[in-house]
């Protein structure tokens, strides 16, 4: 492989993945669509940080708590904020109940899971709701007809935003990619059988069992359902790798690894699956971006996240029975869109560094 | 080539058997059956009598355990009875055959339109690859997919049935056809052609996108390979290169997704149709799971998986014809 | 390629070749789909119970013997049009038609204005008989079969087209329709009832219906072999119907009840369409002449089907065969000449579709009525009107499960659930609370007013402590030692897929998390919740019931095991108050029963009572005559009869 041949020029040679970087670096657009991508990874982790009505940290009682992690487990949350009746309500008990008390608040103080009351943060109205609820200064993007904070909602949904599509087809693309190899590779019985694998769950519809699924599990979520969704989405990324590999397998390339005592192993994964990547990576590039789409797909027919979690996709699904809201169909699309634009960008940006035929033609 | 192919439909027997298998345990074992459907929407003042129930069940067949249900099933689709729907009291058959003409017109037109646009764009942009121009029109496509169905039909619902009504350039907002019955045969052939646009439209921007780029991709592959530098020195011309040399070798790829959108045509989708009112296969069936009948759900997966299962052949078979290397061993 | 058979190839073609010939041996004659059961225990199946026998037969006594010892009681016969138009007549509308049209439903009294201007019927001359009108049903008819009604699309479309003998007015008071009735008579003890009918009513295909056609549709009903379980309902309470000529049916019952008048009630198949067809398919939809009998069926109401476009329309056409017979006219014309039902799933495209004039009325949802009708496109063609109707809805809560066998544990839940947020802000102010199953202004809610509970977290958390669900563990649930093990206090809701719904449970999640209890909220389809509740699998579901014609259908949900008594309640007081309830006659009496049985469950609040709903309608502007009644605008008699479009000058 032409990965470790730089040694002409006199550095030492950086390896396959930092040859890669090395390239990536150099368009603007990938690093800036990358950029995005770890800007909503840092929005993820941070959420209760962002935004948020628990204290990010504080001190009560003569201890310190961060009630914030709440957000991520309700176990997380300090019993003892349960055990002084503070009710979820935090601005006011603090200040009562402990005089000495001091916290550190999320940016915005705004619930995903509910509307504000009135006076919860001393001096504040209640959410509006309904469709009174336009974007404002307490209400950056404005809150949804029950009047909960449109902007908080999106920030804790970035995790499903990011996530949803890295499960289903990093699910997918593995057990694609692998299926595929061991039937374009090996052909006869194995081919036979992983074809008919392929077929079988490329038959058995998706819908039954997300339905299936959701009916029996008691604790449904949206995590569950893109697992059935990667568990049933890699029929077309194999038959894609069958192909490539079937076409692949009798180049000289092979043959010649083989006269040097490759095991198949090593053929299949060193040397065909590098050349076979292209055709299959738009597909997976395509799928991750998609997944968001095909989750707000599942909130219209009703199989969204659980409540109270919301999802992008979940608050466009609302705003179709509010059409008088834009700020519903807005600022979730907007986001949306970039994301969708931004892994594409990354997933076009790194078909185009890793391909070795690229590569060489660029030289 | 015989003995391949007669394996072949021997195994696709064989792997029918066990899909319809597979969904028809699944369906009957989750929660839910087609009486539980009838007494959730019943009156709730009308009173229910649980004896009354078991002879519903009886009446039904559901007293049998699932396997059973199963073979007696497929006993009757080797004599050709796919049977009888439960909730629309109409024989299966019957049932498909009046969504299958509806489906295809909205699928199959897509289909085409996202193929003859999809070729050329998916082309030219690898042809102006890392131009201005393509990388707009790239931005402008990704703009397009990134729009969910369900708003985009809303959208276009808003701008072309009540904006633009009593123009010329309206739309029918909902439904296949608005003639009665006794109106003749064109003018009939106009008004579901103008009910179709809509949803054909929504059917047809979001495998653009997709469409386009794949074909790029491979193209630019294809583009960097031994021969067309060959070719290129040879001295042929831009557009001979990419035709003649470079996209013939990217149809293994194509192939393989035709073969995998052959039942997609037919699939129709269950968003579009339910916000149209279209009375197509995809809404036939969710509506048939939701409804837990059987029957109908059976049929369409039979119907479904045969259409995939020939689709798959037909694209083994072709990959033979495209690429020489290829045989079917 | 290998040449020669392939040992493979001849494996599978064996195995293929049994496959062909033995399976089919296995199945019987149409797959499994209903079998009509030809012995009362079908082999390997559940044994029958008296639900497989048709009713023992029954030797009438001869008319002239009950005539001479039954002592009949004359009963109501009335016309409904003409009980609605004597109401009207007694009042005074403020506004007249063009002035209410102006006017923009924002509050209750606006709101009055309007249905009392717009809701009279024509004065002569004023209606046009040729008016076409588009309804809309959110899904497909079933079936076109008059007793295989179940689903709201089917009530509506089959009411119209359908004949029956008994009907009940906007104050849910049953009566014998004066459109096919002459005269309505019980029995002093209760136990028959005698009908004659007129005798100038035909079928849409020429024949006449005569009491022989009533008889008839109770024999198919009642078969085992018949696949209808709602309407059976009610007809499996009586003993026999008889029919002594054409004219004169006679109704046995059993035993003497308050609610015999309820189970004459049933919808009327044509005898000679069925009668040589129904015993060799009693599905009613299998055989040939079935199947084209569901295409164009024949009916015995003001309507006919003409068209029936599956899964688009259905089109009514008013027959003439109705109001006039013999050439003379005998009965009112229908006002409008056709129906048209347009068939759109999906809510938001319908109030498009209302909005453009495509559909002339639509059932709206609270959220469209608060902020989507509100604008100029609505009100340029259409008005909106609202009425209280006896739906209510709840919390149920499974005493079988370990968390709400306890009272004071269900006490807590409705006292932690923040109604007033929920009403005010999740139902816009639109609907009224509710505490119990009656509402307030029916005649079996109870004399002392039931206070709807507020929240109080307070009291809330003091009756858990009380009973037993204190936090052992530090974690903030709550839990409980049951059987030896810690079990902390966190349950599953199902609800349906309906953002509504799953709104006011994410409420209660958001209250109960408060006081350190844990709920999951699990929106599932409805075929499954009504699966798992049936099946008692399950700690809390949100649910409905409309209060029904007459309370003791409420009994289906109190009584001991009975059918929807999902939340497995028991009290024998409240099972003896319902049987009492049925045989007492005087309604002030049973007033006091019913009364009683509601304080009790108020009491023990087996469910959470949450809200009365509303029923919110958009008409278009072109129509009039729309009356409301506490089961909406069309489910009771004038019903839809009572809409009527004024003629254009």
């Amino acid at each position: 492989m032409s990965g470790r041949a730089s040694g002409m020029s006199g550095r030492a040679a950086r390896g396959f993945w930092g040859e890669a970087w090395d390239r990536y670096r150099r368009k603007p657009l990938a690093v800036a669509a990358l950029a995005f991508v770890c800007l909503l990874a840092a929005v993820a982790v941070f959420a209760p940080a962002i935004a948020g009505t628990k204290p990010v940290l504080c001190r009560y009682k003569g201890r310190l708590h961060a009630p914030c992690l709440g957000y991520f487990d309700r176990r997380l949350e300090p019993a003892i904020f349960a055990q002084d009746k503070f009710r979820g309500s935090y601005p006011q008990n603090l200040r009562e109940k402990d005089p000495d008390s001091w916290a550190i608040w999320p940016l915005v103080f705004q619930d995903p899971h509910r509307a504000v009351r009135e006076n919860e943060w001393p001096g504040r109205p209640a959410n509006p709701a309904q469709d009174a609820g336009r974007p404002n200064r307490l209400n950056l993007f404005g809150t949804d007809q029950y009047g909960v904070d449109v902007f908080a909602k999106m920030v804790h949904g970035t995790t499903i935003a990011l996530l949803v599509g890295v499960v289903s087809m990093g699910l997918a693309g593995t057990i694609g990619i692998v299926v595929g190899a061991l039937g374009g590779y090996f052909g006869g019985w194995v081919d036979m059988l992983t074809s008919r694998i392929t077929e079988i769950v490329m038959c058995v519809p998706t819908l039954v069992l997300i339905l299936a699924v959701i009916a029996i599990v008691d604790k449904p979520s949206i995590w569950k359902t893109m697992a059935i969704i990667g568990a049933t989405g890699w029929t077309g990324i194999a038959r894609l790798t069958r192909a490539e590999f079937l076409r692949l397998k009798s180049c000289e390339f092979v043959t010649a690894a083989r006269a040097t005592g490759a095991g198949p192993l090593r053929i299949m994964l060193r040397h065909i699956l590098p050349n076979a990547l292209a055709p299959v990576l738009v597909p997976i590039t395509f799928g991750i971006a998609s997944a968001i789409l095909t989750e707000s797909a599942l909130s219209f027919l009703g199989f969204g996240p659980p409540p109270p979690a919301a999802s992008w996709g979940s608050l466009l699904n609302d705003a179709r029975a509010n059409l008088s809201m834009w700020w519903l169909v807005v600022f979730p699309g907007t986001a949306i869109f970039l994301t969708v634009l931004a892994y594409n960008l990354v997933g076009e940006a790194l078909q185009e560094v890793t391909d070795p035929r690229l590569r060489e033609s660029r030289k | 080539m015989a003995s391949y192919l007669l394996r072949r439909l021997l195994l696709g027997g064989l792997t029918l058997v066990a899909i319809t298998f597979i969904v028809y345990g699944l369906a009957r074992n989750m929660p839910g059956t087609p009486l539980t459907v009838q007494l959730g929407e019943t009156d709730p003042s009308r009173k229910l009598n649980p004896e009354d129930q078991e002879r519903m069940r009886r009446i039904y067949g559901l007293d049998r355990p699932w396997p059973e249900g199963y073979v007696r099933w497929l006993g009757s689709v080797f004599r050709g009875d796919l049977g009888r729907s439960f909730s629309r009291k109409q024989p299966v058959i019957t049932l498909i055959g009046e969504r299958i003409g509806p489906t295809f017109l909205v699928s199959g037109t897509a289909f085409l339109l996202t193929w003859l646009m999809g070729v050329p764009l998916g082309l030219y942009a690898s042809a102006r690859s890392g131009r201005l121009d393509e990388r707009a029109s790239s931005l402008l496509l990704y703009v397009l997919y990134s729009f969910p169905t369900f708003v985009a039909a809303l959208f276009l619902q808003v701008v072309f049935a009540v904006w633009l009504r009593d123009t010329r350039w309206e739309l029918p907002l909902f439904g296949m056809s608005d003639l009665p019955a006794d109106a003749g045969w064109l003018a009939r052939a106009v008004d579901i052609a103008r009910h179709a646009i809509l949803p054909i439209t929504c059917q047809t921007y979001v495998s653009l996108a997709y469409d386009s780029r794949f074909i790029k991709a491979n193209m630019e592959e294809a583009v960097r390979q031994d021969y067309v530098r060959t070719a290129r020195a040879k001295g042929a011309g831009p557009w001979r290169v990419l035709f003649h040399h470079a996209f013939r070798n990217t149809l293994i790829p194509l192939v393989t997704l035709l073969g995998l959108s052959l039942p997609g045509l037919i699939g129709g989708s269950v968003i579009i149709e339910q916000i149209f009112t279209w009375p197509g296969m995809g809404r036939l069936f969710f509506e048939s799971i939701r409804e837990r009948d059987y029957p109908t759900i059976m049929g369409l997966t039979l119907m479904f998986s045969v259409l995939t299962l020939v689709g798959q052949l037909l694209a083994d078979m072709l990959y033979c014809l495209v690429d020489p290397r290829v045989s079917v061993s | 390629m290998r040449r020669g058979s392939d040992p493979a190839i001849r494996a599978a073609a064996c195995l293929a070749l049994a496959a062909v010939v033995g399976l089919p041996a296995c199945s019987r004659r149409g797959d499994d789909l209903p079998q009509p059961a030809t012995t009362a225990a079908a082999p390997g199946g559940i044994p029958a119970s008296a639900a497989d026998r048709p009713p023992e037969p029954f030797d009438p006594p001869p008319l002239a013997d009950l005539d001479r010892d039954a002592k009949w009681i004359d009963r109501p016969v009335r016309d409904g049009l003409k009980l609605l138009r004597e109401q009207q007549g007694r009042e005074q509308p403020e506004d007249t038609a063009a002035e209410a049209l102006a006017l923009r439903n924002t509050s209750a009294s606006v709101n009055r204005r309007i249905l009392a201007a717009l809701g009279r019927l024509p004065e002569d001359g004023e209606a046009d008989f040729s008016a076409r009108v588009d309804r809309h049903v959110p899904g497909d008819l079933g079936s076109t079969n008059p007793i295989m009604i179940s689903t709201t699309a089917e009530f509506d479309i089959l009411g119209l087209t359908g004949f029956g003998l008994f009907s009940f007015g906007r104050d849910l008071e049953p009566f014998a329709s004066a459109e096919s009735v002459v005269s309505w008579q019980t029995s002093a003890d209760g136990l028959l009832d005698k009908v004659v009918l007129r005798d100038d009513m035909v079928w849409s295909d020429g024949k006449p219906i005569t009491a022989q056609d009533v008889a008839f549709s109770y024999m198919v009903i009642m078969d085992p072999r018949v696949p209808v379980p709602a309407v059976r309902s009610g007809t499996d309470q009586m003993r026999w119907v008889h029919a002594y000529d054409d004219r004169t049916v006679v109704f046995f019952h059993k035993e003497p009840l308050a609610t015999n008048v309820w189970n004459i009630n049933y919808p009327v198949l044509p005898k000679h369409v069925y009668e040589n067809t129904w015993e060799a398919d009693p599905t009613l939809k299998e055989s040939a002449e079935h199947v084209r009998l569901e295409q164009e069926p024949v009916s015995g109401g003001p309507y006919e089907i003409v068209e029936r476009k599956r899964g688009q329309q259905i089109v009514l056409r008013r027959r003439e065969s109705w109001s006039h017979v013999g050439g003379r006219q005998v009965r009112d014309v229908p006002f409008f000449k056709e129906i048209r039902f347009r068939i759109i799933e999906d809510a938001n495209t319908a109030l498009l579709a209302l909005k453009a004039g495509e559909i002339d009325e639509l059932a709206l949802s609270p959220e469209q009525w608060t902020t989507q009708t509100t604008d100029d496109a609505f009100s340029a063609r259409n008005t909106k009107v609202t009425a209280t109707e006896w739906v209510s809805f709840h919390f149920g809560w499974n005493i079988e499960s370990p968390f709400f066998a306890d009272r004071r544990v269900r006490r807590a839940m409705s006292y932690a659930f923040d109604h007033d947020r929920m009403l005010e802000k999740l139902c816009y102010g639109l609907y009224k609370p509710a505490a119990g199953n009656f509402p307030e202004e029916s005649w079996m809610a109870p004399k002392r007013k039931l206070q709807p509970y507020r929240q109080d977290l307070d009291k809330a958390e003091a009756l858990l402590d009380e009973a037993g669900w204190i936090d052992h563990d530090n974690d903030g649930i709550r839990d409980k030692e049951i059987d030896g093990r810690l079990v902390p206090f966190e349950f599953s809701m199902l609800v349906n897929q309906q953002p509504l719904r799953i709104a006011i449970c994410t409420l209660l999640k958001e209250n109960l998390g408060q006081i350190g209890v844990q709920l999951n909220v699990r929106p599932t389809e409805a075929t499954v919740i009504q699966d798992l509740t049936q099946k008692r699998k399950f700690q809390a579901y949100f649910g409905g019931w409309g209060a029904g014609t007459d309370p003791d259908s409420s009994e289906n949900i109190w009584a001991t095991g009975a059918g929807r008594n999902y939340v497995g309640y028991s009290n024998p007081e409240v099972d003896r108050l319902y049987a009492e309830g049925r045989r007492e006659l005087d309604r002030a009496k049973r007033a006091e029963k019913y009364g009683r049985i509601q304080e009790i469950l108020y009491d023990d609040q087996p469910y959470t009572w949450l809200f009365w709903r509303n029923s919110f309608y958009g008409f278009s502007k072109d129509l009039r005559g729309y009356v409301f009644s506490p089961r909406g605008p069309y489910n009771y008699t004038p019903g839809f009869g009572s809409l009527w479009m004024p003629r254009q000058e």
